[in-house]
């Protein structure tokens, strides 16, 4: 199914719960105008997302509501019980299509019926419609009147004697379709030639121009002047489907020889009132007529074989009163007893069979044929019938609508996200009380037992872990989503032409992760339309395409997110980097000569930069940058730029998939321990302390040819280091795309958990990103190495 | 481009669509002697036949496409001879 018609499905279950409830509670408590509010927004909404879809029938229905609720709401109509009662049943019969359309995608057959009647109740008390007369004897608001129009004449005298003696000889009838577009439908994107051009097996197409036209110098090229008369042998359904659209624009009639002949020798054609009904409801949608006559059929039948009484007595007696509706024949048969529903069967039956009805056109002179003969629409087995689309009766309520979608608080997820790193947490706990099973119980066999146990737990955790973060994930189609109506947005305002390409929408990511990603994204692309970007003069004359393209991409890798912003605009002078950097004092003379160009790119990131020479409103006033980069690492992610001059540049984040469980390394220093995030954790080796080097004041290790500085992981968290020991254990980690070795005591294993921030008195202890619980209730330090490395550099 | 608009003819090619019409009538109302070629002309938009019956130009050339031919040739053609 088409995702917009999955989730306006899914929305119109609430919409219709929330009409429904505001409905009851508004006719116990009629003046309450919140509540009016409450149900007309709700049937506003609908009508609105209605007409996304091809469902005019739900949308002119809503419409009806819509107005009635407006009326109340604007305090020009109370509301009275039988108002709310329409309501209620026009609600009751949306719901019923849904379920209708949540099956086949589309609504029953017998909608444009059902949906007439109810929108003229629900327009009586407005003072109805101008045309409720001719809408109560209409399909789906397409007029289909039986006696020859005036509007005849416009076909040539010859043509329609010719087509009349043909029709009486085949005993066959035409369509003729009367076709008034309104002045203003050019507007809407209306072509009505083009809708005319499509009506099928078109016989006779006249194209009637103005009685006078309007001088030429006040023509106004907009208002359509235009109508049609169309002859066509096309079914009336057809052309109800064409004109769905218009139907108030359009007139249908279905003529025999007869009427034709009346016409054209002169004879006043028949008034519509005179018919006789059940021939109106013929005319009208046979199909229905067939539907309401296999309903009783299958009535008399069940009266045939056994007697029906109490339940059962009053569906059938329903189902009667129904078909007697669609007939056109209406009958009250509500608490009516066995005999006077047969009666009533037998008689509507009889009214309703074509076969009799031969006689009396003849006897009223009506100028039509027979519907059609010897019932073609009626199936063979009305039982059958029933079966073959058993939501097709739009008033069934048992059908689901939208697909099952719970509507959970997300406080609810987080609490089971929380209660998942506690299960974690005790988990852990195993595997200390095996090691104190084996060592202070000296029983290596419970050890085993209760390992093996852990493993077990081990699994289900982790499943339950990542069926709840399952629940978390959105696609970044989410993020992206905004982004079309702000480029064409900003572009236009910056008078540039760019093409916005998204890739990897369906990459998924935690709820928080999505969330948090937008407004660096914003700034990234804003940064892009307005700095990157050049206009399409300047593209032009630099022999690029002068519409340009901005990509946002989304691929996942592996425990993270990769979502990459690159324009191909004139890209980031490293040299103008360089120079804007050391003139706002941001880097010394010797870094602005040594620094190399991708490191010069990265400068922009550096708090208090920005290039821009005009500062515009849309980005630019040295805060851009920065802080995209400074909410990526609160995210626990990361930000680079690479970039080509005079090609563009492409900034790139990488962000943690979730930000619920982190992996963090744990390593002992000086007897206490604590965690380093996995992510930035390259390698742990053993060095023998005889191939430590020393360069300038910095201890370096040399690693497959590379030069390592070293760190004293003790010294810089200020604990008593110990130097002894033939060897050094190193953790060599990156950051910011550096690499550098932490010399620690002792590696200990990885372990998932849940970090807290660092809160209250120790908010200010910036070298820990938090605090998080271990298996054995040791509280663990996380080190933030950001800052830790920078402390480093500052005590250098 | 559906409208290939010189001094005094016009070339309609492919579908002319509402957008076209302003720039037609424009042409319609400037052109002294406006001489329309529609063969290459596949459909025209309401409002762009409106104008051509408004201000009845010379059709230079016939529609090939056969809904124009049949159904709207003659209406333009009738309004040449009634003008004559």
């Amino acid at each position: 199914m088409n995702p917009l018609l999955a989730q306006f499905l899914a929305e119109a279950n609430d919409l219709l719960a929330s009409v429904d409830a505001g409905l009851l509670q508004l006719e116990r408590d009629p003046g309450d105008p919140e509540l009016v509010n409450q149900v007309f927004r709700a049937a506003h909404t609908f009508k609105g997302s209605s007409g996304l879809f091809d469902f005019p029938e739900l949308t002119r229905l809503t419409h009806a509501a819509e107005d009635l609720l407006e009326a109340v709401r604007g305090g020009r109509l109370p509301l009275d019980s039988a108002m709310a009662d329409d309501l209620l049943a026009t609600f009751d019969l949306i719901r019923g299509w849904l379920a209708h359309v949540t099956t086949h995608e589309r609504l029953p057959s017998g909608a444009g019926t059902d949906a007439a009647g109810l929108i003229t109740r629900l327009r009586a008390p407005l003072g109805g419609e101008p045309r409720a007369a001719v809408q109560a004897s209409s399909t789906g608001g397409i007029t289909t009147i039986g006696g020859a129009p005036d509007w005849l004449a416009w076909f040539d005298a010859e043509w329609l004697t010719a087509t009349a003696s043909w029709l009486d000889i085949t005993s066959s009838t035409m369509r003729f379709v009367r076709y008034v577009p309104e002045a203003d439908c050019f507007f809407r994107a209306e072509d009505p030639i083009h809708l005319v051009r499509q009506v099928p097996a078109l016989d006779r197409l006249g194209i009637v121009q103005p009685a006078t036209w309007p001088e030429p110098g006040e023509y106004d090229e907009y208002v359509c002047l235009l109508s049609f008369v169309i002859a066509t042998r096309a079914a009336i359904g057809e052309l109800e489907h064409l004109f769905r659209y218009v139907p108030e624009q359009v007139q249908i009639v279905e003529l025999d020889a007869g009427a034709i002949t009346r016409h054209v020798s002169g004879e006043p054609p028949l008034k519509a009132e005179e018919r006789v009904t059940v021939v109106v409801a013929e005319v009208r949608d046979s199909e229905q007529a067939a539907d309401a006559r296999a309903v009783l059929h299958a009535a008399r039948r069940t009266f045939e074989l056994h007697p029906v009484e109490g339940a059962h007595l009053r569906s059938v007696a329903r189902a009667v009163s129904a078909a007697a509706r669609a007939l056109g024949v209406p009958k009250d048969l509500t608490d009516a007893d066995q005999p006077r529903v047969r009666e009533a069967v037998d008689f509507l039956l009889a009214e309703a069979t074509p076969a009799p009805l031969g006689a009396a056109p003849a006897a009223t002179a009506v100028p039509i044929t027979p519907a059609e003969p010897a019932e073609p629409a009626e199936p063979a087995e009305p039982a059958e019938a029933a079966e073959a689309e058993p939501s097709g009766r739009a008033d069934e309520h048992g059908g689901q609508v939208g697909t099952r979608v719970l509507k959970v608080d997300q406080e609810k997820v987080d609490r089971l996200m929380e209660l998942v790193g506690e299960l974690n947490v005790a988990k852990n706990g195993l595997t200390f009380l095996a090691d104190a099973a084996e060592e202070e119980f000296g029983s290596r066999v419970l050890s085993r037992r209760i390992k093996d146990q852990y493993a077990g737990l081990h699994r289900i955790a982790e499943e339950l872990q990542s069926g709840v973060m399952d629940i978390r994930m959105l696609p970044i189609s989410v993020a992206f989503g905004r982004f079309p109506r702000l480029v064409r947005d900003l572009s236009r305002r910056l008078g540039k032409t760019v093409e916005l390409h998204t890739e990897g929408d369906d990459t998924m990511a935690d709820k928080d992760v999505i969330e948090a990603l937008v407004d660096p994204l914003v700034h990234l692309v804003r940064n892009s339309l307005d700095h990157g970007i050049e206009t399409a003069e300047q593209r032009q004359a630099a022999g690029k395409n002068p519409a340009a393209r901005l990509t946002l991409a989304a691929v996942a890798d592996g425990d993270a997110v990769l979502v990459e912003v690159s324009d191909d605009g004139r890209g980031v002078d490293p040299e103008r980097v360089r120079r804007t950097a050391y003139e706002k004092g941001l880097i010394s003379e010797d870094q602005r000569e040594s620094l190399s160009d991708s490191e010069a790119i990265d400068l922009v990131f550096r708090p208090g930069f920005s290039t821009a020479e005009e500062i515009s409103d849309l980005s630019g006033r040295g805060v851009g940058m920065d802080a995209v980069r400074a909410s990526v690492e609160k995210l626990g992610g990361t930000v680079t730029m690479r970039s080509k001059l005079g090609q563009g540049a492409s900034t790139r984040l990488r962000l943690p998939l979730s930000m619920a469980v982190t992996q963090v390394m744990v390593v002992s220093v000086a007897g206490q321990r604590f965690g380093i995030p996995v992510d930035l954790v390259v390698e742990t080796v053993r060095v023998p302390a005889a191939e430590m080097g020393r360069v300038l004041h910095q201890d370096v290790v040399v690693l497959r040819g590379d030069v390592v500085p070293v760190l004293d992981l003790a010294r810089l968290l200020e604990m008593p280091s110990r130097d002894e020991g033939a060897d050094r254990a190193i953790l060599v980690v990156t950051v910011n795309g550096q690499r550098a070795g932490l010399i620690v005591e002792q590696f200990h294993r990885e372990v998932d958990v849940i970090l807290k921030p660092m809160e209250g008195l120790l908010a200010y202890a910036d070298e820990f990103s938090g605090t998080a619980l271990l298996g054995d209730g040791l509280v663990l330090l996380v080190l933030n190495m950001k800052e830790v490395l920078g402390l480093a550099a500052r005590t250098a | 481009m559906p409208l290939e608009l010189h001094d005094d003819t016009a070339t309609l090619v492919g579908v002319v669509t509402v957008d076209e019409v302003e720039q037609l009538v424009g042409w319609l109302r400037a052109a002294r002697k406006p001489k329309v070629s529609l063969r290459r002309c596949n459909h025209l938009h309401t409002g762009a036949l409106q104008a051509l019956l408004l201000f009845k130009p010379k059709i230079s050339a016939a529609p090939n496409n056969a809904f124009l031919a049949a159904q709207v040739l003659p209406l333009l053609d009738s309004s040449q001879r009634n003008r004559r």
